[in-house]
């Protein structure tokens, strides 16, 4: 054994003596570290994979500033908080000013090098990046498709017949628009730029794009840039994703998310405190007892506390760094797993990465809250004399205040009721502790819903291809979509037909609409939106459905609204209001979705705009080129099916990443519940032997016990629910029905799962002890005391 | 009439080296209404034989009888039932709930047999005890004699054939420990309650009908002390 050598070395002593007692604080210190770290670094990850992809799809720049003279852009550019900035422009970015070479529409680019360090895409793999007026770096397909090299040259046709010859100085990778549309691409250095489109540029002037460093204050620097240059406000572009992930953007709707990310995590810290103080209050009698004997012995307030400060750091030596190291573990494999399901979206997280902030948000948790939690017992016995704190019949938790009622319940329940309730703080503690479980469960699960919402392309109506009208008019044959029906590879086939902003009235007030046909399975699919009102209206040809724009403009159910088609003016009612609309639709004009038959009545047009496809798993590229040859010249044929599988696993991923947050919260309620209740019992086992002495049988022990758990899991179970829904409703306000304007509904589903987990690990709870109580020695607990 | 016979009861701890044989080989009988208490230094073995008595532990050999039937020929479950019917504890350290006042303690048993408790026979327990007008206290609100006394009236509530006291004045003093022997005599004088009672004070022995006497772990009786 080791030599004592001074009082501090009691703690490990006392630790071996008391180890079911400090195994389980211990284990309440474990859980409640690993719920704050694995939430914060999971989330912490998240972001940095979501920066990390941003900057690779949209570039690093944080800001766009339009219409300033060189003065200005050099001033901007010296400013402390400006990392890179870069002068920028580009012609003929639609592909319809013109601009080609050999043929083929040409985009142009023009920007100052530094500009390659904001934007990957401008990177120059090959060659150099053009240093005089007569080179440029051309894109992959130029290469490819007119079997250019480095040095040779390349004449570009403006749309005036002047021929431009430049020398190749580098080749770039190809973007997706230079793909899909089969154009080409070229950079050169603003010098040049500006010397032969500046004229054909939009604004006829550079933008600014700024990037800041990411410590400054950003939306503080813009106003500052924006008064000392005179520039408006208002041509400032943010780029919102990016500005987002940083908590720097200005736009109001990610301020409305980062108040539902400070709720939340403010959840998540408040239920890691509640429970690591229930856990240690819930034992507090017997420490206070043992405080009072080391009083009793002489130890001043002064050691007392010392001695109380060690041992929680003693208990945080061990438990804090297994919580982390969980957390680590599970932070992991849910990364690899995510890895594993969306490589693109969740490529670039690291497989071993180590989120700081989280592991430093479980940490601090966990001291901090330990360190005030075992001060309580040790300022109770210092506030009782040692005499009556020694004997432990004064001042602490088990010096009932009221007696049980024995009047109402049999006297097992009605003890098991008492050891609950009797202690008002302990009851709140523990109660509160259950409760949160729920409160957070609740909390979360509207961001699933968020989701939903949010990742449309998973949404039924997605289509594996689109073959859609050059011209955006009903120019796509309905009988196209009959023999596609016929083609065994073919899932679904559903057209749609557009008519483009159609000048409309209701009232006073004039306005365009955009109006769209649905047939059959588009009507099925949007009941699903449906917030108010009637489809089948819509479906016979009776009325339109409007689509939800914004909490300012809107339709009621029975608005008559008159539209003007072909120099007519044609009457339809608004009988039903969908939250969204399945496919991409314009902002600026309402949207009326209508029936083939009204559709034809309303424009005279029976054929469609687009007809989307879905296919079945039997399909192969073969297919799909047949159909875009059976589709024709006239049209685009748009194949969505590796983006979907992309994005479809991408959903699959946000999915898993918060079912991931659901599955910790629930599993650690489990386990806080059982370890709460077991913590409760052995507090209270002197005096369950002295019961069993008197001649309590281990049935009603186990009733006692049970009594005790459900009056903190039904008190828990209530506030969870009350409070919960409440938060429930006001997360879910804010992520979905400001946006999308889906109404609030009761989560029936995610109540179950979570009351069902917390009643379950109720009855568990009492397993454990239970055993325990039949296993108890009556003559040692008896003489123990 | 014969109410407990003790038969070779034995009782070894730990094995080898370290087997401590804490009883052996205890023999003896009470009849009812016997008052006798068991002396012996600390260690000596005399709590081993209260707990064997009384059920909470289990002797390595030997059998007790109470009224007849044997207490550990009976499975767990039953023998909890027959002790809290039959037997009384009192203990040094009084072992009251916290969480029910005196009254609730006293009838403690009864109900934890789910019975209805018989308010006279409450009513002059309480009576006897001197605690009527305490009746809705909690224990903490007790002195340590006034708490002894519960523990007593808990005892005696269920008429139990046999009632075992360890150290019943052991935490009490000179004038507490008077009260608590002059109950436990009132008890088996007027209402027949036969006693076995442990102590180390040899002064309290005085008045009781036998004395046991435990040294390492064996017991001699020292016959009747009582004129």
């Amino acid at each position: 054994m080791r030599e004592m050598k001074r009082y501090l070395d009691l703690i490990p002593i006392s630790a071996r003596q008391r180890k079911r007692q400090s195994r389980m604080t211990r284990l309440c210190i474990i859980l409640a570290v690993f719920l704050v770290a694995s939430i914060f670094s999971m989330a912490d990850m998240e972001i940095q994979a979501q920066i990390y992809r941003t900057i690779q799809d949209y570039g690093s720049w944080h800001t766009v500033f339009r219409g300033l003279d060189e003065e200005q852009v050099r001033l901007v550019g010296e400013r402390a908080e400006v990392e890179a900035s870069a002068r920028y422009a580009a012609t003929n970015y639609r592909l319809d000013q013109g601009y080609t070479v050999e043929g083929k529409e040409t985009v142009i680019c023009g920007f100052d090098e530094s500009f390659q360090e904001m934007m990957v895409q401008a990177d120059v793999p090959e060659g150099h990046f053009p240093v005089n007026e007569t080179e440029a770096v051309f894109t992959q397909s130029v290469k490819r498709q007119l079997g250019v090299d480095l040095g040779d040259t390349v004449t570009l046709a403006a749309p005036d017949g002047q021929e431009i010859e430049f020398t190749v100085s580098g080749f770039t990778s190809d973007t997706s628009l230079i793909t899909s549309e089969d154009a080409f691409g070229m950079f050169l250095n603003v010098e040049t730029y500006a010397e032969y489109f500046m004229d054909a540029t939009q604004d006829k002037d550079f933008e600014l794009y700024v990037e800041f460093s990411p410590y400054c204050n950003i939306q503080k620097t813009i106003s500052d840039i924006c008064e000392q240059t005179g520039i408006s406000r208002d041509s400032v572009q943010e780029n919102t994703q990016l500005m987002a992930l940083m908590f720097q953007t200005s736009d109001s709707q990610m301020q409305q998310l980062y108040v539902v990310a400070a709720m939340l995590s403010v959840l998540v810290m408040a239920a890691g405190i509640l429970m690591i103080s229930s856990s240690m209050n819930s034992n507090v009698s017997q420490r206070t007892q043992f405080f009072g004997m080391m009083r009793c012995l002489g130890a001043d307030t002064k050691q007392v506390r010392q001695y109380v400060r060690r041992e929680a750091l003693n208990w945080c030596r061990s438990a804090i760094p297994v919580g982390l190291i969980l957390s680590l573990v599970m932070v992991w494999a849910l990364c690899a797993v995510l890895r594993f399901l969306s490589p693109y979206y969740f490529g670039d997280m690291p497989v071993f990465g180590i989120s700081i902030p989280g592991l430093i948000a479980g940490a601090a948790v966990g001291i901090v809250t330990v360190l005030l939690a075992a001060r309580a017992p040790a300022k109770q016995a210092a506030k009782v004399s040692p005499l009556t704190a020694v004997s432990g019949n004064d001042g602490t938790t088990h010096a009932a205040k009221k007696a049980a009622n024995t009047r109402m319940f049999h006297v097992e329940t009605a003890l098991g009721i008492h050891h609950a309730s009797g202690s008002r703080k302990n009851y709140i503690l523990m109660a509160g502790s259950f409760a949160f479980s729920i409160i957070l469960f609740l909390s979360f699960s509207p961001v699933i819903d968020f989701m939903n919402h949010a990742l449309r392309p998973l949404q039924p109506s997605a289509s594996d291809l689109s073959i859609i009208s050059r011209d955006n008019t009903c120019s796509v044959l309905k009988d196209l979509a009959e023999e596609l029906e016929k083609d065994p590879a073919v899932e679904k086939v559903y057209g749609r037909s557009y008519a483009y902003s159609v000048p409309a009235r209701s009232g006073e007030e004039s306005f365009k609409v955009q109006l769209i046909s649905y047939e059959e399975d588009q009507f099925d699919w949007a009941r699903a939106d449906l917030t108010e009102g009637s489809l089948e209206e819509a479906e016979k040809g009776d009325g339109v459905l409007a689509v939800y724009m914004n909490a300012k403009r809107g339709f009621d159910i029975g608005d008559e609204l008159t539209l003007e088609i072909g120099g007519q003016e044609k009457t339809v009612k608004v009988s039903g209001r969908l939250a969204e609309s399945m496919f991409d639709v314009t902002d600026e004009s309402a949207n009326l979705i209508c029936s083939e038959e009204l559709f034809r009545e309303l424009t005279g047009e029976s054929d469609y705009t687009i007809i989307d496809l879905q296919f079945n798993s039997r399909v192969t590229d073969q297919d799909v080129e047949e159909i875009r040859e059976l589709a024709g010249e006239n049209v685009t044929v748009s194949d969505n099916r590796m983006s979907n599988s992309e994005v479809k696993g991408g959903y699959y991923s946000f999915a898993l990443f918060l079912y991931g947050f659901l599955a910790v919260i629930a599993l650690i309620s489990v386990f806080n519940i059982i370890n709460s209740i077991s913590m409760s019992v052995s507090a209270r086992i002197r005096e369950y032997g002295a019961m069993r002495a008197i001649g309590m049988s281990s049935r009603q022990m186990i009733r006692m016990v049970a009594a005790e758990a459900v009056t903190y899991v039904a008190w828990g179970i209530a506030i969870g629910c009350a409070a919960g829904l409440s938060l429930n409703y006001k997360i879910y306000s804010i992520l979905v029905t400001d946006r999308w304007g889906t109404p609030w509904y009761l989560p029936a589903g995610a109540l179950a799962v979570i009351v069902a987990a917390v009643a379950l690990a109720a009855a568990a709870a009492v397993r454990g002890p239970a055993k325990r109580i039949r296993e108890m020695s009556i003559v040692d607990t008896i003489s123990a005391l | 009439m014969e109410i407990l016979k003790v038969e070779h009861l034995s009782k070894t701890y730990g094995t080898g080296e370290a087997k401590v044989e804490a009883l052996k080989d205890a023999c003896f009988s009470l009849q009812k209404g016997e008052f006798a208490a068991v002396v012996g230094e600390s260690g000596s073995g005399k709590s081993t034989l209260l707990n064997c008595v009384g059920g909470l532990d289990t002797p390595t050999a030997g059998k007790v009888l109470l009224d007849g039937q044997d207490l550990f020929a009976m499975k767990e479950n039953k023998r909890t039932v027959f002790r809290r019917q039959n037997i009384g504890f009192i203990f040094q350290s009084f072992q009251l709930i916290p969480e029910l006042n005196v009254e609730q303690n006293i009838i403690f048993p009864i109900l934890l047999d789910y019975q209805k408790p018989d308010k006279k026979r409450v009513d002059e327990i309480l009576e006897v005890l001197g605690l009527s007008d305490r009746r809705h206290h909690l224990p903490g609100q007790l002195s340590g004699g006034q708490q002894q006394r519960v523990a007593i009236g808990r005892a005696l509530i269920m008429r139990p054939m046999l009632v075992l006291a360890d150290e019943p004045t052991g935490n009490l003093d000179s004038k507490n420990s008077q009260d608590v022997m002059d109950l436990l005599m009132k008890a088996s004088r007027y209402y027949q309650q036969t006693i076995l009672m442990i102590t180390h004070n040899e002064n309290l022995t005085a008045n009781v009908d036998r004395v046991l006497k435990v040294r390492d772990g064996e017991l001699s009786d020292l016959g009747g002390v009582r004129a």
